[in-house]
């Protein structure tokens, strides 16, 4: 681990915070809070300002580094997302508005204030752009914009970016987060002239459409999206579909490829899933409600995007939902959007290998010196991957297994306790029971918040990124090559200057003695 | 004709050894002094040490001269560079040796006029092609198809107490008809004869019938078989013509089975192989047979490197019960053996690729050759060219050689089977069955 460069790095991405926080600050010196939103543009801005400053210029990093900066820099960013919240006296509690910025950064979109019309339009914008800045990541923005990052940048994108495998659509990482990042731009463009055209507000267009692309889950209305027509519930209904795909896939279809998505295996598990589980969901809410109609097909839908993408709006109360369809839409929850989207969740893709590996495993005890290669549409999946995968799904169950735990040690009842706790994890926000999607997170106790926004950083991370900080070992010092001594460098420039030409300096050093 | 052959492998040899045959004049080059001494001891051809990939080893061969060039190196990127080297000429075909499935992915970018190359054979997929359509018509020890499968020549063993056992031709014809079916052909005690009317066929003589399509069945059932369809297919071995095999059955939804020893093979087996079932064992693993239900397998195929692996295999694959078993035999002193001992479908790679690479080079009038694998008989597909002097005449004025026989006319993608009053029209595909003496005779009956 070599500090300076890290501190360059997580300087840069504070700065980042600092931009992605001008909107709001604007819209908050406007209303009048300009002395606090000032200081919630600074802390970020200044503090980034001097790491940058004081450090090495465009650094090569190693995995650790880049796993190190992508662990330390959500910690960082989290936390001065939190600072708006108390500036601006929305909450006096440190842990409502820690848990409200990470949700805001993780896209999970579970909030602790019950009615959101009463918080001021800078507070709710500064929301939505967590959102959004979170969903595509903002360490790979910071690598499609800054200069920053020289070797290294493959492996801060695949640190942050969630699913099994990081595909690059273009050699140069770079220049894949730039178009991935375009892609995403585009797309919240496209939904937000959508909603104006369908007759919303300007301010609640902007904030709905991050909060969709991003799968996030933060409204301007406590009644979320059932606050709207029915059309704009169906446009949202496709858009949150939308965000639950790779984003590769997207890319894709928007240079003229659009038949890819559809071979794609994951995407057609994916919509496989979200038109089942809707057909099921309709026919049970039909049958509970003794009547079928066209807006029970709405109603179902939606709650099933929103659920797989993990976006978490709401329009109807799953949580009072026939029981078959709860425990179809917990399933949901765990599984959630595929690999490259901005969703949570254990993954499609990674679904889809276990499955096919258990299926693999049957045939073995039919077969026992077959040599079967686990396929995902036909591809194979190399064992190593599986493996991971595997151990995957048993570091998910344990953290929710934990979380659970926990949850309900803090005097939470057992369902909301286990749909709380997987909700954080697969980045979705309502849960069933007390945190159901009429309901919100307010009364939880402190503990019980700060467990959820620890749940929420881990699955938004996978894990492995946030873990590895607590090994002593990642936070050994390299060893540097001392430079060598002044007497030494000025022969050096002496014999470069003789020879008239520009030496490779490595190549005229003297040995050591 | 001056013919290059540049390998003397296997298939090489063999090459090398039916154009000595004809007459023709062959110079072999390979870069082994022990493999050239053997060639040239055994075959009438000129031999050359030297890279078949250096210009200056092919002009002193008289690459100038040659009608044919043949690159068949068991590595295919010789026999492309090999081909790629020599500048195109009127009257030189190139020939390239290529078995690397990635070469056949490529569709237009890798076709073989982009190398330089007028042909590419592929004699592992060929003995693949050729095992699959054995296995598809059950029975057969041999089969060759002509006219786009239309009419089909299939050997076939016959069975003691056979509707034909113990029959002549002219008996076998009244009760079936002439005009469909056809003995062309009859292997007794390791000789082979062109029969007439008279013959009579006795049970274990291997028969040569051509009949069209929809009668193949019927010949298999005079010699006492009983159609079955096939489902399960087991094979041995990780060669290339076992993935080519595979594959085919893959395509035709036919449940395949590999046995494959080396683990390493078996894992790059299971990655191109999608719905085949592959099993990391040793192909006389008796156990491991017996657990897979290879009995209840409607074929075994014994496909590995080794020919003694594969007799081996096949004769624990028969004892477990399974009807038709085809065995790969490099060695073609082998197959007369393989057939005492009860193996009947033997295959050889390096008469698969003589096939293929014959069939092009005697070009003209010439559409399809076929060689049999342990008898000298060959059956050629002719084209009637339009100023062929036989056009008009009636079959039986015409002076065929001893050896040979007009097995079958085929008009308008129809099958005819000859009569002496029939008479050859322009475009019509003669198939004529010869034994290989008098192949250079039937030749010059058709010029192009």
């Amino acid at each position: 681990m070599r500090y300076r460069e890290v501190l360059h790095v997580l300087g840069g991405l504070l700065m980042a915070v600092a931009v992605a926080m001008i909107p709001a600050a604007v819209l908050g010196m406007r209303e009048g809070m300009w002395l606090a939103w000032l200081v919630c543009l600074l802390i970020p801005g200044f503090m980034g300002l001097v790491l940058f400053a004081l450090t090495p210029g465009k650094v090569d990093l190693s995995a650790r580094e880049a796993l190190a900066i992508v662990g330390l820099g959500w910690i960082g960013i989290v936390l001065t997302g939190a600072v708006p919240f108390l500036l601006t006296g929305t909450t006096s509690s440190v842990a409502w508005a820690l848990f409200e910025s990470v949700s805001g950064f993780t896209t999970t979109g579970a909030t602790v204030f019950a009615v959101i019309e009463e918080l001021p339009p800078s507070i709710l914008l500064w929301r939505s752009l967590s959102h959004w800045v979170g969903g595509m990541g903002i360490i790979v923005l910071g690598v499609a914009i800054l200069p920053l990052i020289g070797v290294g940048g493959a492996q801060l994108f695949s640190a942050e970016a969630p699913g099994m495998t990081t595909d690059k659509v273009q050699p140069r990482i770079a220049t894949t987060a730039r178009l991935l990042w375009g892609v995403y731009f585009a797309m919240t463009l496209i939904l937000g002239s959508a909603y104006l055209i369908l007759g919303m507000s300007f301010f609640d267009a902007v904030n709905h459409a991050m909060s969709a692309l991003a799968t996030g889950g933060f409204s301007t209305r406590t009644a979320s999206m059932g606050y709207y027509s029915p059309a704009i519930q169906w446009v949202t209904i496709l858009f949150m579909f939308l965000a639950g795909v790779n984003f590769t896939l997207h890319y894709r279809t928007f240079t003229g490829h659009p038949r890819e998505m559809f071979r794609n295996a994951e995407w057609q598990w994916y919509l496989a899933s979200v038109l089942a589980v809707s057909a099921i969901c309709f026919v049970a809410l039909g049958v509970s409600e003794g009547a079928f109609s066209f807006e029970l097909v709405r109603r179902a839908s939606f709650s099933v995007a929103s659920i797989h993408s993990t976006t978490g709006f709401g329009t109807a109360d799953f949580a009072a939902w026939p029981l078959v369809a709860q425990v179809l839409l917990l399933g949901l929850m765990f599984m959630g959007g595929m690999g490259g989207s901005t969703g949570g969740g254990f993954k499609v893709i990674r679904g889809a290998v276990v499955t096919q590996h258990v299926l693999d495993e049957i045939r073995k005890v039919l077969h026992p010196r077959a040599v079967i290669i686990t396929r995902v549409g036909g591809k194979p999946i190399r064992e190593e991957l599986v493996l991971k995968v595997l151990a995957f799904l048993a570091m998910y169950m344990a953290t929710h297994a934990v979380g659970t735990l926990i949850l309900a040690t803090l005097g939470n009842d057992l369902v909301t306790s286990l749909s709380a706790s997987l909700a954080a994890l697969s980045s979705i926000g309502p849960g069933l029971g007390e945190v159901g999607p009429a309901a919100h997170y307010g009364h939880m106790s402190a503990p019980a918040l700060l467990t959820l926004s620890a749940l929420m950083l881990l699955g938004r991370l996978e894990f492995y990124t946030l873990l590895v900080l607590l090994i002593p070992s990642t936070w050994t010092r390299t060893h540097r090559t001392p430079r060598p001594p002044r007497v030494w460098r000025r022969q050096h420039r002496r014999a470069v200057v003789r020879a008239g030409r520009k030496a490779d300096p490595m190549s005229s050093w003297p040995s050591h003695p | 004709m001056r013919i290059l052959i540049v390998g003397a492998g296997e298939v090489g040899y063999h090459v090398a050894e039916r154009l000595a045959k004809e007459h023709h004049d062959v110079v072999v080059i390979d870069v082994d002094r022990d493999r050239l001494d053997y060639v040239e001891s055994h075959l009438d051809v000129a031999v050359l040490e030297g890279s078949g990939v250096n210009s200056t080893v092919l002009e002193a061969a008289g690459v100038g001269r040659a009608g044919v060039l043949l690159a068949v190196t068991s590595v295919d990127e010789v026999n492309l560079v090999c081909c790629m080297s020599v500048p195109p000429r009127r009257g030189l075909t190139k020939v390239a040796r290529v078995s690397n499935p990635d070469f056949y992915r490529g569709g237009e970018a890798l076709r073989p006029s982009r190398f330089g190359v007028d042909l590419l054979i592929n004699p592992e997929r060929e003995l693949a092609l050729e095992t699959f359509a054995l296995l598809e018509s059950t029975a057969a020890t041999d089969l060759t198809l002509f006219a786009g499968g239309a009419v089909q020549l299939i050997g076939l063993t016959v069975l003691e107490g056979a509707p034909v056992d113990g029959k002549t031709l002219r008996e076998i014809g009244r009760r079936v008809g002439r005009r469909s079916l056809l003995t062309v052909a009859i292997e007794r005690d390791g000789e082979t004869m062109i029969p007439d009317g008279d013959a009579e066929l006795q049970a274990f003589d291997h028969v040569y019938a051509i009949a069209a399509e929809d009668e193949i069945t019927r010949a298999m059932e005079l010699c006492g078989y009983s159609p079955a369809k096939l489902t399960r297919v087991m094979i041995a071995g990780h060669s290339r013509e076992a993935f080519y095999l595979a594959r085919l059955l893959e395509q035709h939804g036919i449940e395949g089975t590999v046995l494959i020893a080396d683990p390493e093979m078996a894992h790059e087996f299971a990655v191109r192989l999608e719905r085949t079932l592959i099993l990391r064992g040793d192909a006389t693993d008796v156990e491991l047979l017996e657990f897979e239900g290879v009995g209840e397998t409607d074929a075994f195929v014994a496909f590995t490197d080794e020919d003694e692996m594969n007799i081996i295999s096949s004769l624990v694959a028969r004892d477990l019960g399974v009807k038709q078993i085809v065995t790969l035999l490099n060695r073609t002193d082998y197959l007369p053996l393989a057939r005492r001992i009860g193996l009947e479908t033997a295959v050889s790679p390096r008469i698969s690729a003589a096939n293929a690479i014959l069939q092009h080079v005697r070009r003209g009038s010439i559409q399809n050759v076929t060689v049999f694998k342990d008898s000298d008989a060959e059956v050629i597909d002719f084209i009637v060219s339009e100023d062929n002097p036989l056009i008009g005449q009636r079959l039986e004025d015409i002076q065929l050689p001893e050896h040979a026989i007009l097995a079958t006319i085929v008009r308008d993608a129809k099958m005819i089977i000859p009569q002496g009053s029939d008479a050859l029209q322009a475009g019509d595909e003669a198939i004529v069955f010869a034994l290989a003496d008098a192949v250079p005779a039937v030749t010059e009956l058709f010029p192009s």
